[in-house]
């Protein structure tokens, strides 16, 4: 594996993937034709916006303005326009990412932190 | 795989949650007794107000202690949004009585977060918060001993006048020691 791009996948589902950057220290999210590549903190921020979007409200309110969400991923000046199914499946990815992110945590603090040198 | 969620922060999630909790209580708390200070200064007790502003001005600088924490952690310190604030208060005891009750409430919250901090093996977060599991010790006792005063002195004739003077000497410590 090159030293320059250690990406490792880290979540998939039909309309994305994330990897995790350990030369950068960044998380990717390819959804759909879109790639963006964020730092922990941001990507944390961009998951509290994506999970605090009113699902209820976009499915039965019928005004126009409902139909999409946009939501700025931080500092990359990326806007994710969003319809109900997209944000159902962002939603399932961010949360699937965070799940190996906190996984590994947990390995790393049960299993590994003895063999830092 | 690099650890990055360790390596942002050393608080879980749960912790960052719950003392950003903590930062917008002791700001609220703050935020209550500046409301204290203006009604004993209206109501003509000189002395208690002077004693709440000291109140109000220490509360801002426990909600600073736990903000630079949860920063200097690597944590997401969230300046707090304050609503809620009483501006009367039915009468001189009352005010004190509330006091009481406020500090109970932050006690109560501090032990939370230490029960939580061993739960989940956070020994810096709990050892941190001792200081603050000390210093409701002395915010309770002053809290109480005032009210006291109400029933030692009397509010009749100049008691409430009596009352006011002898609150900010209120001091809890070793009676030896002083
Ligand atoms: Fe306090
Ligand atoms: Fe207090």
């Amino acid at each position: 594996m090159s030293n320059t791009h250690r990406l490792t996948e880290l979540f998939a589902n039909t309309k994305g993937t994330t990897y995790q950057c350990d030369t950068t220290n960044r998380i990717i999210i390819q959804f759909g034709e879109t790639r963006v590549s964020l730092r922990i903190s941001d990507f944390l921020t961009f998951k509290k916006r994506v999970d605090s979007v009113d699902i209820h409200t976009m499915i039965f309110n019928t005004d126009d303005a409902y139909d999409v969400e946009v939501i700025d991923a931080p500092r990359t000046g990326h806007l994710f326009v969003l319809g109900l199914c997209d944000l159902i499946a962002l939603r399932d990815l961010l949360a699937g990412t965070r799940f190996v992110l906190d996984l590994n945590t947990l390995l790393n603090e049960r299993l590994y932190s003895t063999l830092v040198f | 795989m690099k650890d990055l969620v360790r390596m942002r922060t050393s608080l879980k999630e749960e912790i960052e949650r719950i003392l950003n909790e903590q930062i917008k209580m002791e700001a609220h708390s703050s935020a209550i007794y500046l409301a204290m200070a203006a009604w004993c200064d209206r109501n003509g007790f000189d002395f208690s107000a002077g004693y709440f502003y000291k109140q109000s001005n220490e509360e801002r600088n426990h909600m600073l202690k736990l903000f630079n924490y949860v920063s200097d952690m690597g944590g997401h310190a969230i300046s707090p949004e304050i609503t809620n604030v009483p501006q009367d208060f039915d009468g001189f005891r009352d005010v004190f009585e509330l006091a009481l009750q406020q500090e109970i409430a932050v006690s109560n919250s501090i032990n939370r977060i230490v029960g939580t901090a061993r739960q989940l093996n956070d020994f810096a977060t709990d050892q941190f918060m001792q200081w603050f599991v000390k210093e409701q010790i002395e915010e309770e006792y002053v809290a109480r001993r005032a009210i006291e005063l109400f029933d030692v002195i009397g509010e009749e004739g100049v008691g409430r006048y009596m009352i006011d003077k002898a609150i900010p000497k209120i001091t809890y410590g070793d009676v030896e020691a002083q």
